[in-house]
C-alpha cells in the first residue's frame, strides 16, 4: 500500500499540465511622485497638502488574455494602486467571443465606457498627460460593471475611414463618494450604453451616452433626506402641507430616476501636432443633481522623443433650479437651491503643461505643473507638480 | 575633379545602401493584390482577412533597419506612438499586438509555411520561398 502510494505521488510529481491555451501577458503601470499646494491650505482631488507623495498616483496592472482558438478569449486584469493602499482586485474579468470579423462580444467584469479613453484611463502610456484631465477622467467609483458589451468596427469609403462603436448594457454596484456628504451606497441598474468614433488617417471625432436607473434609496436616506430635514421642518411650521413636503421630497431625491452621460469631441494629430477636446455632461434627471458640465482642450507638439502639451479644463455644475417646478413655498424652495449649492461647491478650472520624453521602447519620462483655482474656500488657488514614469510591457 | 566626383559617387552609393526598399512578402501561393493601405490596415489590425476572404496574420520585426523603414513609410508612427497605439487597443479588449520574432530569417521561414502569414523584410533579404507582394 506503501508502495502504490509512493508510485502515485511520483507520478502526480512527473505529471505537468499542458495549458488548454496560449496565454499572451501584458500589463502597464505608472510610478509618479506628486505635490499638491492651495492657498486655501486643503488638497483638491484628494489629495494631501504640501507632502511629495510617491504613492498617490502610482499604480501597476498585469492583463493576462488565454486565446482559446476560434475567436474565443478570456481576459483577466489585476490591478492595484496607491491611492487604495495597492489593494489587488481584479478589475476586468471578462470572456470575448468574435461574432464576425469585425463584430466581438464581451461578457463579464468590463470597463465601463463612460467617456472616450475611460477604457484605457488607468494606462498612462497611452496618453501625453501625467494623469489625463481630471475634469473629464475623475474617476468614478463605476468606472468598471458587470454586462455584456459589442465592439464593432466598419470600413467606410474603401476603408479610407473607420467608425469604431461599442454597445454596452449591464449593471454596478457599490458605493459612491459624494461632496460633503461621505461614502454611501449606489446602485446602476440597467445601464444601457453607446459610443462611437469616426476616424480618418489623422483625425477622429467621437460621441457617446450612458444611461441607467439609478437604485439610491441608501444614498437618498443616508444623504438628501438627513440634509433637507431642518428645511422641511421649517417649512411644515409655516404652512408647509405634507404634500408640499412628499413632492418636494420627491423632487430631491435620486432613486429609480435615470442617470444620463454623454460626452462628445474630437483628435487631431498630423505632422507631429496634437489637439484634444473633449466635452461631458452628466447627471440624475429630475432630482437636485444638477448636470455637471467639464471639458478639456488640449495642444501638443511632438519633437521625436519628446511630446510638449499644454491644456485647460474646467468642471462646473451650473444651477438648474427645474426640479423645484411645482414647490411652490418658499422654505422649500431654499432648502432645495440650497442643497443644489452644496453639491455644486467643488466647481473648479486649471490649465497646465507636460513633458513626455519617451527614454526607453517600453517607458515615458513625464513631468507636469498644473494650477487652478476651486471654488472651495478651503482650497482655493492650487498647484500640482508631478514627475513619473509610465511603461508598458 | 575626378576626385570630388568619386567622393559624391560614394555618398551616393553609401545612401542608396542605407535606403533599401522595405518588401512585403506573402506564401507563394497568395494571389491577394495588396497596398499600402491595405498593408498598413493589416499591420495595426484593422484588416483581420485578404481580399480572397482567408485570414490574415502580420508577422513583425522586433527591431533592425527593416522595422524603422517600415514603421516610418509604412505605419506612419514612431515606435512610442505605435505602442501607445497597441496599449489603447491591449488594454480595452480590442486588440493583439502582431506576433513579432528577432530575424528576418525567421519572418521569411513562417511566411513561407504559411499561407495566411504577412511579413516585410528588405529587400536584399528577399529569397525565392516566398513571393513579394509590394515594395516600398
Amino acid at each position: 500500500m506503501k508502495k502504490l502510494q509512493i508510485c502515485t505521488i511520483g507520478l502526480s510529481l512527473l505529471y505537468i499540465p499542458q495549458s488548454f491555451a496560449d496565454i499572451t501577458l501584458n500589463g502597464f503601470a505608472s510610478i509618479r511622485a506628486t505635490q499638491v499646494n492651495s492657498d486655501g491650505g486643503s488638497a483638491p482631488f484628494g489629495f494631501k497638502e504640501g507632502e511629495i507623495t510617491f504613492k498617490d498616483e502610482s499604480l501597476f496592472a498585469i492583463q493576462a488574455r488565454a486565446d482559446l482558438t476560434e475567436g474565443l478569449t478570456a481576459t483577466i486584469q489585476l490591478y492595484a494602486d496607491g491611492w487604495n493602499d495597492f489593494d489587488v482586485e481584479a478589475r476586468w474579468a471578462y470572456i470575448s467571443y468574435q461574432v464576425a470579423d469585425n463584430h466581438t462580444i464581451n461578457i463579464g467584469k468590463l470597463a465601463n465606457p463612460l467617456f472616450h479613453q475611460s477604457e484605457y484611463e488607468k494606462v498612462g502610456y497611452a496618453h501625453n498627460f501625467s494623469r489625463l484631465p481630471m475634469a473629464v477622467y475623475t474617476g468614478f467609483d463605476f468606472a468598471t460593471m458587470e454586462g455584456i458589451s459589442l465592439n464593432s468596427q466598419f470600413d467606410i469609403a474603401d476603408g479610407d475611414y473607420t467608425l469604431d462603436t461599442k454597445w454596452l448594457y449591464g449593471s454596478w454596484d457599490g458605493d459612491i463618494t459624494l461632496n460633503s456628504i461621505g461614502n454611501v451606497d449606489l446602485g446602476l441598474k440597467d445601464i444601457l450604453s453607446f459610443n462611437a468614433t469616426f476616424s480618418g488617417d489623422w483625425w477622429k471625432v467621437f460621441a457617446g451616452a450612458f444611461v441607467t436607473e439609478m437604485v439610491a434609496d441608501s444614498l437618498d436616506a443616508n444623504s438628501y433626506i438627513p440634509a433637507i430635514q431642518p428645511g422641511v421642518q421649517a417649512a411644515l411650521s409655516l404652512g408647509a402641507t405634507q404634500s408640499d413636503v412628499t413632492k418636494f421630497t420627491e423632487n430631491v431625491i435620486w432613486h429609480e430616476k435615470d442617470g444620463l452621460y454623454w460626452f462628445a469631441g474630437f483628435g487631431i494629430d498630423r505632422d507631429d501636432w496634437i489637439l484634444d477636446f473633449e466635452y461631458t455632461n452628466y447627471g440624475v434627471q429630475d432630482s437636485v443633481d444638477a448636470p455637471n458640465e467639464n471639458w478639456y482642450l488640449a495642444l501638443g507638439k511632438r519633437f521625436d522623443s519628446y511630446v510638449i502639451t499644454i491644456h485647460a479644463e474646467e468642471s462646473k455644475q451650473p444651477e438648474d433650479y427645474g426640479f423645484l417646478n411645482g414647490i411652490n413655498h418658499p422654505v422649500l424652495q431654499a432648502t432645495g437651491k440650497g442643497l443644489q449649492g452644496v453639491l455644486a461647491a467643488s466647481e473648479w478650472d486649471g490649465y497646465g503643461i507636460s513633458l513626455r520624453y519617451d527614454f526607453h521602447p517600453s517607458a515615458a519620462l513625464k513631468v507636469d505643473y498644473f494650477t487652478g483655482e476651486n471654488q472651495i474656500s478651503d482650497i482655493g488657488d492650487y498647484q500640482i507638480m508631478s514627475a513619473g514614469i509610465d511603461l508598458v510591457f | 575633379m575626378r576626385y570630388v566626383n568619386s567622393i559624391l559617387l560614394l555618398a551616393i552609393s553609401l545612401i542608396a545602401l542605407n535606403v533599401q526598399a522595405i518588401t512585403v512578402i506573402v506564401h507563394p501561393s497568395n494571389v491577394n493584390a495588396l497596398n499600402k493601405k491595405t498593408v498598413k490596415k493589416i499591420f495595426l489590425g484593422k484588416s483581420k482577412k485578404f481580399l480572397d476572404g482567408s485570414q490574415v496574420i502580420p508577422v513583425d520585426l522586433t527591431k533592425g533597419e527593416a522595422r524603422t523603414q517600415f514603421l516610418s513609410t509604412v505605419i506612419g508612427k514612431s515606435e512610442s506612438q505605435l505602442k501607445a497605439y497597441w496599449s489603447k487597443l491591449i488594454f480595452t479588449g480590442k486588440g493583439q499586438a502582431p506576433r513579432k520574432v528577432d530575424t528576418e530569417a525567421e519572418v521569411i521561414k513562417l511566411v513561407s509555411q504559411n499561407p495566411n502569414l504577412i511579413g516585410y523584410i528588405s529587400d536584399s533579404a528577399v529569397d525565392d520561398s516566398v513571393k513579394i507582394a509590394i515594395k516600398f
